[in-house]
């Protein structure tokens, strides 16, 4: 009893600490820097993998679908209260989060050997961290409003690392427009544009938070959870959809979905192990993991007769216009980073669609273990294929795949890596976990039964063909076909072109063998997860999963279980986009430059994805350029003369008239002082006789 | 019957025994004692004290604020919250006062009169009789006299005790004028009983009894500065010793509060009569006179000056809405606590800057960021606390007592203007406030660092850690205060 007891207490000390260490580790880590600036590198990799042995010390509590749950009191009066909370959800995003940011960790101390700002980039590395584990583990919304707000300042200022703006860390073709918007970015821009169009989210996401405690009178997931009669009183006045629909904006800042999309290509300006924590383990996560959050709350309010479902229609179509919009572009960019960014805010899309189907289909759970299986494998592969792209940016020394090319002989581990975390990401069947997680997605859209299944799954199709399309083709521009005129060039002044650093081959090479190895066993993994997950939610939400017996199919012994529907569709879409990656790309029997300028068709639709579908251009325009005419209008023609000169001089004559006033009573002879005290006292007994 | 180890008692032994005994063991050693050797001594004494009163609080050995008792003094945990606050500003002023004693002479006498006005302070929120009151608050008056002008060669120094006396001599006796009227009226001095009296006083006499209480309104408001009882304060202010400027301000100020709040709003709840808005007029006037005068100062003490006569403003807020709103006096309790601490901290930077330095003019503290990087950072941090700027302590209590002002409104129609003039002076005072903080830290370019006093810096470590923390985590003092606040209603008669 009290070693349980103990474990209990050690449990919940692993939820705080794990958040806590790595703000402790970005505490000392400018101090540290003063004295060494090579120690700060250790103490960020030491605190980074402490955080994320204390989040594995928890795995035992998801396993049972137990739940740590510890509060302190903040501010009693307001009922304020700070918490951790550590359920199966929780703990096991916590550990995703944790050692790949670990492994990211590892990596970056080769990648930014040298660089004379290192202990600024630990410092927000492990500020970044820290705000990603405490909305992990946060038990109110409050509290996960803080480290949401800390994530959007960590990526601002990593974003914008190289804040000098040198040529070399642009990103977009220098000179290129899109409708007399430049498509070349800063890296003081890109970080400003991150901050700012994740703060249109934020906003909407802090007025839906404040929307429900001005009737729930908490932010605690718990206690929400535990008397739904808040829910009754917006859902009677028509505010509960709007209100959750308000908290996925947040989500949909911060994991970049569609039509808050366009920050996270620019956000390729920072350095690539930035790229890599952001868009594999925190940051864009933060807002699947906030779905993940309250989606089983909305679910449970729907099965008491509290409908939301708009707000699942809401976030499985948004999941899915992204899916395709930014697959489309992936398609075509010529920057191996943007390709990746294009390719993560398209996975987000699908994690986000599943969520989201989830919700709209009897059987929750399905969606639900779909969404987040799915955001696990991502998070391996993409972190693995970050990395590996860093690597090449490392030693080529560009960022386009046009100046690599041919590279397979030279860099043989970071192909061979590249391979496997490039499978996952299409989708390999039976070897990668990239196929189950998305044919889980494939089987819940289509099994949901919904009066949307059939749109959704079209979409999440055919998604998956451009997948597999513009993965082939990242690997085949860059490893196939001749050395570029950048590397021969290169070659020539005598450098040469080599495998990376231990320290950033070992990080990647783990994930990449981990996709394949998790792969392997990825049909007991998602059983397992779906038995973890179908506890968690009975014992959390009181949401019941039905026990579905599946009838023997036509599928082999070892698949039984799968829908032969999306199986077939995982088939036949890794199929064709991998054969047409190869045509153009590894096999190169037709030269894509020439076939795209073959036909007005498809020249136009390569400018439309080339051209980010102008979406980017048109928000300049609405956003930027078009109140900065306005801001121009108002400075001149009522700042300088209504504000300026009628405003700002009267309230300054006015006070400073005042003051002197005041100032002229105070004479400095006594006299006049005893005559005012006794006009005062006066005044006073006058007042009271009133 | 009191206990012998009750709260006053115990103080006014341990900091009698050694205010009395400082000068002696001064004459004793022939005046050789160096200034920290007084100044240790009476630092000991006050962390004694305030050591015997926290741990009473611990102990819960503290009755609640009891409104009323037989005795001329009671132990509760309103007159505990009180001395906690005057202590902390006594060790600020004491700490503050090591470097600033070495250029002067007699530190045994100077920290000696420190300890008896501490004493004095002390007891005046204790007490519950009008007599042990009027003892009390001249056991604080006549040591602050003569602190302030304790530059004996310094013209201004003298000017300021001059005109400090006169008033303070002023108030004193209509205080005096005023008790005697309630005796008159009521035929005792305890406050309970006088209040008892004043309930079934005879209709023909209430203009006495209304008399009275402008009176104790007037013989208070010197001390904490409202308007129109506030023009000694600034050229006081200006001309004391900086750290005994802190003394005034930060605690004495208090007092005032204390006796306002034992006398006029806990006793006259019982007087049909409206003195809410009496004090509800004098709070705006103060706030916004306060504030719009030290808008145009360029002398950093006579600013802060201003900028406290604004802070009784604030707390003045709690205390006229105090019948309606228990949040209110929350609020005023709790702005007391913070103003202490704040404009303790505030006017012992000046002693830090002015005995380093030795200029106030705002014009001279350009680049004092660089200059004094530790006394500019605690002055900022008061004056930012002063703004009300979350997430510093001074933001709750603000949020306490506009808050306290908004709930009144469903009583008093008046009441939530009190807020918006609040909100809108805490604005204004930004400006200045703003304006010191540019000076110090984005103005200048070349200053060099200089040495700092160190108890200056210690003050203001202790102060920021004060308000940066309970900014952060004020849940213990809000228990503080609502345990130290005295519920007023009107079934409460002794």
């Amino acid at each position: 009893m009290a070693i349980e007891l103990m474990g209990f207490e050690i449990g919940t000390l692993s939820a705080w600490l794990v958040w806590i260490l790595p703000f402790a580790a970005a505490m000392i880590i400018p101090g540290i820097g003063k004295l060494s600036k090579h120690a700060t590198g250790f103490v960020a990799v030491g605190f980074a993998l402490m955080s994320a042995l204390s989040a594995a010390t928890m795995i035992p509590v998801a396993l049972e679908a137990h739940e740590l749950h510890h509060q302190i009191m903040w501010i009693e009066s307001l009922g304020l209260k700070g918490g951790v909370l550590a359920d199966p959800l929780s703990i096991i995003m916590a550990n995703v989060v944790g050692w790949i940011s670990f492994l990211i960790m590892i990596y970056s101390t080769g990648y930014m050997k040298g660089d004379k700002d290192i202990p600024r980039f630990w410092f927000w590395m492990m500020f970044f961290i820290g705000s990603m584990q405490l909305i992990v583990l946060s038990d109110n919304l409050l509290q996960v409003f803080f480290g949401w707000e800390g994530v959007g300042l960590a990526s601002y200022a990593l974003i914008s690392f190289w804040y000098r703006d040198k040529k070399k860390d642009h990103v977009g073709t220098e000179g290129r427009t899109v409708l007399g918007m430049l498509d070349y970015y800063s890296p003081t821009h890109a970080g400003m544009k991150a901050f700012i169009m994740t703060k249109v989210g934020d906003v909407m996401m802090i007025a839906g938070m404040l929307l429900i405690f001005l009737f729930a009178g908490t932010f605690g997931f718990k206690e929400l959870m535990g008397d739904t009669d808040w829910a009754t009183a917006m859902a009677a006045q028509g505010l509960l959809v709007p209100a959750f629909v308000l908290l996925f904006g947040g989500a949909m800042g911060k994991s970049a979905q569609f039509p808050l999309n366009e920050w996270l290509l620019e956000a390729m300006t920072g350095p690539t192990a930035v790229s890599a924590l952001i868009h594999a383990a925190t940051m864009v996560k933060a807002g699947v993991f906030l779905v993940a959050r309250i989606g089983p709350l909305v679910f449970a309010l729907g099965a008491a007769g509290i409908m939301a479902d708009q707000f699942f229609e809401i976030v499985a179509w948004v999941g899915a216009i992204t899916a395709l919009l930014l697959a489309t572009q992936g398609m075509v960019n010529p920057e191996i980073k943007k390709v990746l960014a294009y390719s993560t805010g398209s996975q987000i899309g699908y994690m986000m669609m599943a969520l989201g189907v989830a919700g709209l289909s009897h059987q929750y759970v399905d969606g639900y273990t779909a969404g987040f299986f799915h955001l696990i494998s991502h998070a391996m592969f993409k972190a693995s294929l970050f990395m590996a792209a860093g690597s090449l940016l490392h030693i080529v020394g560009s960022r386009f795949m046009t100046d690599m090319g041919g590279l397979r002989k030279q860099m043989k581990k970071t192909y061979a890596f590249m391979w496997a975390a490039g499978l996952g990401l299409m989708g390999a069947p039976f070897i990668t976990t990239g196929f189950w997680s998305k044919d889980a997605i494939f089987a819940a859209v289509y099994e949901s039964g919904n009066e949307w299944a059939l749109p959704l799954y079209i979409i999440a199709v055919l998604t998956a063909v451009i997948t597999a399309f513009y993965t082939t083709r990242m690997i085949g521009m860059v490893f196939f076909g001749n050395k570029s005129k950048h590397i021969e060039k290169m070659e020539e002044e005598g450098h040469h072109i080599h495998e990376a650093s231990l320290s950033m081959w070992i990080p990647y090479g783990i994930l990449a063998v981990l996709t394949i190895g998790v792969g392997l066993i990825g049909l007991s993994a998602e059983e397992g997860l779906h038995h973890v997950f179908t506890d968690y939610l009975e014992h959390s939400f009181g949401i019941h999963s039905a026990h579905v017996t599946e009838e023997a199919s036509i599928l082999p012994e070892f698949l039984q279980g799968l829908n032969p529907v999306a199986l077939g569709s995982s088939l036949v879409a890794f199929a064709t986009g991998i054969g047409l990656g190869y045509i153009f790309y590894i096999g190169r029997w037709v030269d894509p430059v020439k076939f795209v300028n073959s036909n007005i068709f498809f020249y136009s639709i390569h400018k439309l994805f080339l051209n980010r579908w102008y979406l980017n251009a048109i928000i300049y325009w609405c956003f930027v350029v078009a109140p900065l005419w306005l801001a121009r209008g108002v400075f001149r023609y009522f700042e300088k003369t209504a504000i300026d000169y009628g405003m700002n001089a009267g309230v300054q004559k006015a006070v400073g008239w005042s003051a002197k006033v005041i100032q002229g009573t105070q004479t400095g002879v006594s006299q006049s002082y005893l005559f005012v005290f006794g006009a005062g006292l006066l005044f006073v007994v006058l007042i009271l006789l009133m | 019957m009191l206990e012998i180890t009750s709260t006053p008692l115990v103080l006014i032994a341990i900091l009698g025994t050694v205010g009395i005994l400082l000068p002696i063991i001064s004459i004793v050693r022939k005046e050789r004692g160096s200034n920290s050797f007084y100044a240790v001594i009476a630092f000991a004494a006050l962390i004694v004290s305030m050591g015997y009163v926290g741990y009473q609080f611990i102990n819960e050995n503290v009755t609640p604020s009891a409104l009323f008792s037989e005795d001329v003094i009671v132990d509760d945990a309103f007159g505990g919250f009180f001395a906690i606050a005057m202590l902390i500003v006594a060790l600020f002023t004491t700490v503050g006062s090591f470097n600033y004693m070495r250029k002067h002479n007699s530190p045994a006498v100077y920290y000696s009169l420190i300890l008896l006005a501490t004493i004095g302070m002390v007891l005046v929120a204790y007490s519950t009789d009008l007599v042990m009151l009027f003892v009390a608050w001249e056991l604080m008056s006549i040591p602050t006299y003569v602190l302030v002008g304790f530059m004996k060669k310094n013209p201004s120094s003298n000017e300021a005790a001059l005109k400090y006396f006169l008033f303070g001599a002023l108030s004193s006796a209509i205080i005096v004028y005023g008790i005697s009227i309630s005796y008159g009226l009521t035929g005792s001095t305890n406050i309970g009983e006088v209040i008892q009296g004043y309930s079934t006083l005879d209709p023909s006499l209430l203009p006495l009894a209304l008399l009275s209480v402008g009176m104790f309104i007037a013989g208070f408001g010197f001390k904490m500065g409202l308007v129109p009882f506030h023009q000694w304060l600034p050229d006081t202010y200006d001309g004391a010793p900086p750290p005994i400027t802190a003394l005034l301000a930060a605690a004495t100020k208090k007092a005032g509060f204390a006796a306002t709040i034992r006398i006029v709003i806990l006793g006259m709840v019982v007087l049909h009569l409206d003195w809410t808005l009496a004090l509800g007029i004098i709070a705006v006037m103060t706030m916004t006179i306060g504030n719009v005068a030290a808008i145009m100062q360029k002398n950093l003490s006579r600013m802060l000056a201003y900028s406290s006569i604004a802070h009784a403003g604030y707390i003045l807020i709690g205390l006229a809405i105090a019948p309606h709103s228990s949040l209110g006096l929350q609020g005023s309790l709790y702005q007391i606590m913070n103003h202490a601490v704040m404009k303790g901290a505030a006017f012992i930077a000046i002693t830090g800057i002015v005995t380093t330095l030795a200029v106030t003019h705002i014009d001279k503290l350009k680049g004092l960021g660089r200059r004094m990087p530790i006394t500019a950072l605690g002055l900022v941090i008061s004056l930012f606390a002063l703004a009300g700027i979350p997430p510093l302590s001074g933001f709750w209590s603000k949020l306490m007592l506009f808050g306290g002002a908004l709930d009144a409104g469903s009583v008093l129609w008046w009441a939530p203007w009190l807020a918006i003039a609040g909100v809108l002076n805490s604005a204004l005072s930004l400006a200045y406030y703003g304006w010191i903080t540019r000076k110090m830290y984005f103005e200048g370019e070349t200053e060099k660092r200089v040495k700092e006093p160190k108890s200056v810096i210690a003050v203001m470590i202790a102060s920021i850690i004060f308000l940066v923390g309970f900014g952060v985590y004020p849940e213990p003092l809000i228990k503080f205060v609502e345990l130290a606040t005295p519920v007023i209603s009107l079934g409460i008669m002794p």
